[in-house]
């Protein structure tokens, strides 16, 4: 598997690279998200496949939680893969630039597959800064000067954050110095023996470096920036998997905590930087500009409600595994069609962005559905992760803070859905809008993955449930 | 021995925060790097001899002299030779750092109470090293030293590790070494970016994307 993911991504990645030609580069692209695809489907239905060498097996291994986060992020990466004709159409790059970029975000998601595969902690932590650094990069692609700012802050403030993160893991192991071994699963079955006190002090580090990368309020600095700066294409690879990604870090994390009895602990600061995220959102959200801006804030309220999902027990860890498909899916669809938008108006403020209906019905549509599926209308899965969180809060006995979070989410869904019909249907006093079709493929991605979300939404299968529900088991 | 070498380690970011010469933070840098691959090659009873080869090299070469060198080729071809005015003026900046060396002290102490088998001078110091140089960050304003207060931040983070004897596996060493290369490697390039892009590399001129 190990093979699969991660170091075909890497070969295929150094070919584009090197031999700089469209349809290598294009063949490694869609070679891998077809892989991506394939592999989570072989999961599923317990086939191995033998001959392929099985290297480092002890330290790369498909969990339950592993499984989700893994085909959440391949449904993801297809997406995009195919979204990326128009970047480069519209772009019109030289092939020598479009290998560029296959190679680096080809790097990017073997990162991306080493931080959702790792047993290790600390080698979560080796391909968590990986992600870091190969998406640089990519923020950076357009050469511009605002998104030579954006990549900086990204890379130096996650970088540092990391670093911490990695403080935060030698200080477990002075705790765990009884077994001597940074595996999950070892961790998992002698959590009890873990010196309490160093485990708390290692969770302080491992939560602020790890939240950096979540992009969690107050650790959000970089997160607007990069995702505003970044291709659609990469923003959305942002937004969609790398959050989840590091939310999976810290998700494994918190797993120790539950086995070792002391959630309470961490629950605490999981649910404060849920809602000052929640909080933060809510209050740019209606004062934001810039609509990119406005749904890299989004991606922030999203993580809070990761955040707290995650302490209420049964049900709101189900919640958010529901939630983490909703929001990465949903998301990508944003983002990608935030790239029509910007090719069709050449402006990233919501003010010079009017009448999106009459310029290209396709684009304001998917436009107005992934943000209805986004903020949790009915028929969108978003409704019932949300809901079942609110229903946790009342089975743990706190109907207030149910209160408060609902506020939240009616003010950033208020922010949200008032920018996008503002301009989908607003009316645009300057020239009059000519109609502009789009090639298929600039539509086609988010328009699959709005059908996967109504499927999901209207009639959950029993297969993805039962992947939702195993990754929420293997928390107990 | 060991202690005197981590006392050095301790005082080179006391020098650190009292002068403002970029290549005065290089030298130190390597230095830095030298002391620790004496501190590794002296400090050998607990670890196998694969990983005694590989964390020489990394120190020896990799933090003493490559990274040195290649920060020191960038500070000359950009003719960057002072570091500006702190935020934070350097007299108290001195004292700041005398209270991060009483709770450097003060967590070896409490450290050593708590147990867990630790070096205590070693986690004491690695503290100092860690939290002086995330105030470095946020005090001095060039890039340039924002990149060299990193490679202190790892460097601490080093010298934590080795404070806690049990080892990595190789597969996570060779990880970290390869990501801190990398991450230096586009740190600098970014860095040459926004020299070319902006005049002076000044964290006071990315200031374009704010809400």
């Amino acid at each position: 598997m190990i093979i699969l993911v991660i170091i075909l991504p890497v070969i295929l990645g150094l070919l584009a690279f090197f031999l700089k030609n469209k349809i290598v580069s294009r063949i490694s692209l869609f070679g891998t998200s077809i892989i991506f695809l394939v592999v989570p489907i072989l999961k599923w239905t317990n086939i191995e496949w033998y001959w392929l060498p099985r290297l480092f097996l002890d330290y790369f291994q498909f969990d339950a939680v592993g499984t989700l986060f893994f085909s959440i992020m391949a449904l993801v990466f297809a997406g995009i893969s195919v979204y990326t004709l128009f970047y480069f159409k519209e772009h019109e790059l030289s092939p020598q630039r479009e290998s560029v970029f296959t190679a680096e975000i080809l790097f990017f998601a073997a990162a991306m597959s080493g931080v959702i595969l790792a047993t290790h902690l600390a080698l979560l932590w080796v391909f968590v800064e990986a992600t870091t650094l190969t998406s640089a990069l990519l923020i950076y692609f357009e050469r511009k000067k605002s998104s030579l700012e954006a990549a900086w802050k990204y890379v130096y403030i996650c970088s540092i954050g990391i670093a911490l993160a990695f403080v935060g893991i030698i200080i477990l192991s002075i705790g765990s110095r009884s077994f001597d071994s940074l595996f999950f699963n070892d961790l998992y079955e002698n959590a009890a023996k873990i010196n309490p006190f160093w485990l708390k002090v290692s969770f302080a580090f491992i939560f602020v470096g790890l939240g950096t990368k979540i992009g969690v309020a107050p650790l959000h600095a970089w997160l607007p920036d990069a995702h505003s700066e970044a291709p659609s294409p990469v923003s959305a690879l942002l937004s969609g998997t790398l959050l989840n990604s590091a939310f999976l870090g810290l998700l494994r994390f918190q797993e120790i905590f539950i086995r070792a009895d002391m959630e309470s602990f961490s629950n605490f600061f999981f649910l404060l930087t849920g809602f000052l995220s929640l909080m933060v959102s809510s209050v740019f959200m209606l004062r934001l500009k810039n609509y990119k801006r406005m749904l890299a804030y989004s991606s922030i309220e999203n993580m809070g409600i990761l955040f707290i999902g995650i302490t209420l027990g049964p049900t709101g860890i189900f919640a958010a595994m529901l939630h983490t498909f909703v929001h990465s899916l949903s998301k990508t669809s944003l983002f990608l069609t935030s790239g029509n938008i910007l090719h069709l108006f050449n402006s990233k403020k919501i003010g010079e962005v009017k009448g999106i209906i009459k310029k290209d019905p396709h684009t304001a549509w998917l436009w107005i559905l992934s943000v209805l599926s986004m903020a949790g209308i009915p028929p969108s899965p978003g409704f019932i992760s949300k809901f079942l969180i609110i229903k946790a809060f009342w089975l743990n006995g706190m109907e207030w803070l149910s209160a408060l979070f609902f506020l939240f989410l009616i003010i950033v869904i208020y922010g949200m859905c008032s920018a996008v019909f503002h301009m989908s249907f607003g009316e645009g006093e300057s020239e009059e809008s000519v109609m502009k079709r789009l090639p298929p493929y600039a539509y086609t991605p988010q328009f699959l993955l709005l059908i996967l979300l109504l499927i999901a939404g209207i009639n959950i299968p029993s297969q993805v449930l039962d992947i939702l529900n195993s990754a929420a088991d293997f928390f107990k | 021995m060991t202690d005197i070498i981590i006392i050095l380690l301790g005082t080179s970011m006391l020098y650190v925060f009292a002068v403002s010469r970029i290549e005065a933070y290089v030298k130190t840098l390597a230095f830095q790097g030298l002391l620790l691959f004496l501190l590794v090659i002296l400090d050998i009873k607990h670890i196998s001899w694969l990983n005694i080869a590989f964390l020489s090299i990394e120190t020896l070469l990799v933090k003493a002299i490559a990274i040195p060198l290649f920060l020191l080729i960038i500070i000359r071809k950009n003719e960057i030779s002072r570091e500006v005015e702190p935020y934070i003026s350097q007299f108290y900046s001195l004292l700041i750092a005398m209270g991060i060396f009483i709770f450097g002290f003060a967590a070896a102490f409490w450290s050593a109470e708590i147990g867990g088998e630790i070096k205590p001078l070693y986690f004491g110091i690695s503290i100092v090293i860690i939290v002086s140089s995330l105030f470095l960050i946020i005090n001095r304003k060039k890039i340039i030293t924002h990149i060299l207060s990193y490679m202190m931040l790892e460097n601490g983070i080093f010298l934590l590790s080795l404070s806690v004897a049990n080892e990595m596996p190789m597969l996570v060493n060779i990880g970290v070494l390869l990501d801190l290369f990398v991450g230096i490697y586009l740190f600098t390039i970014f860095f040459n970016k926004i020299e070319e892009m902006y005049d002076g590399s000044h964290i006071d001129v990315l200031t374009e994307l704010k809400d």
